[in-house]
């Protein structure tokens, strides 16, 4: 009686650690989870680069939003620049795109748009509140957020046209 | 030496992270309170490192925050949430002691009673006595070979 008490004590001891070793494959320890898919989309009051006005989030309700954190030192944020500004003409009217710009200095920033082109509104977030708001930990990094103010998505990566599109068909 | 001037050459041309100012310290004892939180949290874009300990602009960023909510006078389990509800459980350098990771804590102490208790068992087992040898069967008493070796012997 008491032998099968120990096995069957070993045998939940094994297949629970087979269990936390299956879960754990495959998933990288040091990537940070996102946590904010499904919740309102924290509010922000941030300054429009190109006009100085404030932009309250809280007006921009009622219409898909696309949220673009970047930075003008990062390379990777350059190569999605041309993406973004023909997503932002191809669906003008239909999804508001956003660049929030972190980590940069205002001067530097107005100096890489003029380079780059600017084909949708900037916003400046010089201590990066905003972006620790919505759980940022790089650049670039692009929210997908519903006409209701709901995160639909994230994406960590430079957008290339394909996951653009994807992600868009997902608010819109 | 080429990499050197290239770095130079770009950071020249203000194409870098600049260094964030961060906000103001508060005063020593809520400004102690934020070091103390900070070194709780994880740096999301370091190895291991605390917010509180790495140089990195989102570090910052995240330490400014960390004093913005002590500042509001947010309890700490109410800063926790703040991160956690943003980074997840991996913004806390220390597991929280409750729910599923609550077993991180339990199962060491639990892994050594279990120990603990197979060893005693072993050790309070009787060992199993071997059961005594037969008996040689004793020589039946009119055996020639055994009688012819015992006068051999008196002799």
């Amino acid at each position: 009686m008491q032998r099968w008490v120990v096995i069957s004590v070993a045998l939940v001891a094994t297949f629970g650690l087979l269990f936390v070793f299956y879960k754990g494959f495959g998933t990288d320890p040091h990537a940070v989870p996102v946590m904010n898919i499904g919740t309102q989309a924290p509010p922000f009051k941030i300054k429009r680069l190109d006009t100085g006005e404030t932009i309250d989030s809280a007006a921009l309700k009622g219409q898909p939003m696309v949220l673009n954190f970047w930075a003008t030192w990062c390379g990777p944020c350059k190569g999605e620049h041309p993406v973004l500004n023909w997503a932002a003409a191809k669906y003008k009217g239909r999804v508001a795109f956003y660049g929030i710009v972190v980590e940069s200095e205002e001067e530097a920033t107005r100096k890489w748009l003029a380079e780059h082109g600017e084909g949708f509104p900037q916003l400046y977030d010089p201590k990066s509140t905003i972006a620790v708001d919505y759980g940022i930990t790089g650049v670039p990094e692009t929210y997908f957020i519903d006409k209701a103010g709901t995160i639909k998505s994230k994406y960590a990566n430079p957008m290339d046209p394909q996951t653009m599109e994807a992600r868009l068909a997902e608010i819109l | 030496m080429v990499l050197a001037l290239l770095a130079a050459l770009s950071l020249a041309q203000g194409d870098y992270a600049p260094g964030r100012a961060g906000t103001e310290p508060l005063d020593a004892a809520r400004e102690a309170r934020v070091q103390a939180l900070g070194k709780q949290l994880r740096c999301p874009v370091c190895q291991g490192t605390s917010i509180a300990d790495s140089p990195s602009s989102i570090a910052r960023a995240q330490l400014d925050k960390v004093r913005e909510l002590v500042a509001e006078g947010k309890t700490d389990d109410e800063i926790f949430a703040y991160f956690v509800a943003r980074y997840g459980d991996f913004a806390l350098l220390s597991p929280r002691k409750e729910g599923v990771t609550s077993l991180l804590w339990l199962m060491p102490g639990l892994m050594l009673i279990f120990g603990v208790l197979i060893i005693v068992l072993q050790v309070k087992k009787k060992p199993k006595t071997a059961a005594p040898a037969a008996a040689p069967a004793a020589a039946p008493a009119d055996d020639p070979f055994l009688e012819a070796v015992r006068k051999d012997l008196k002799q």
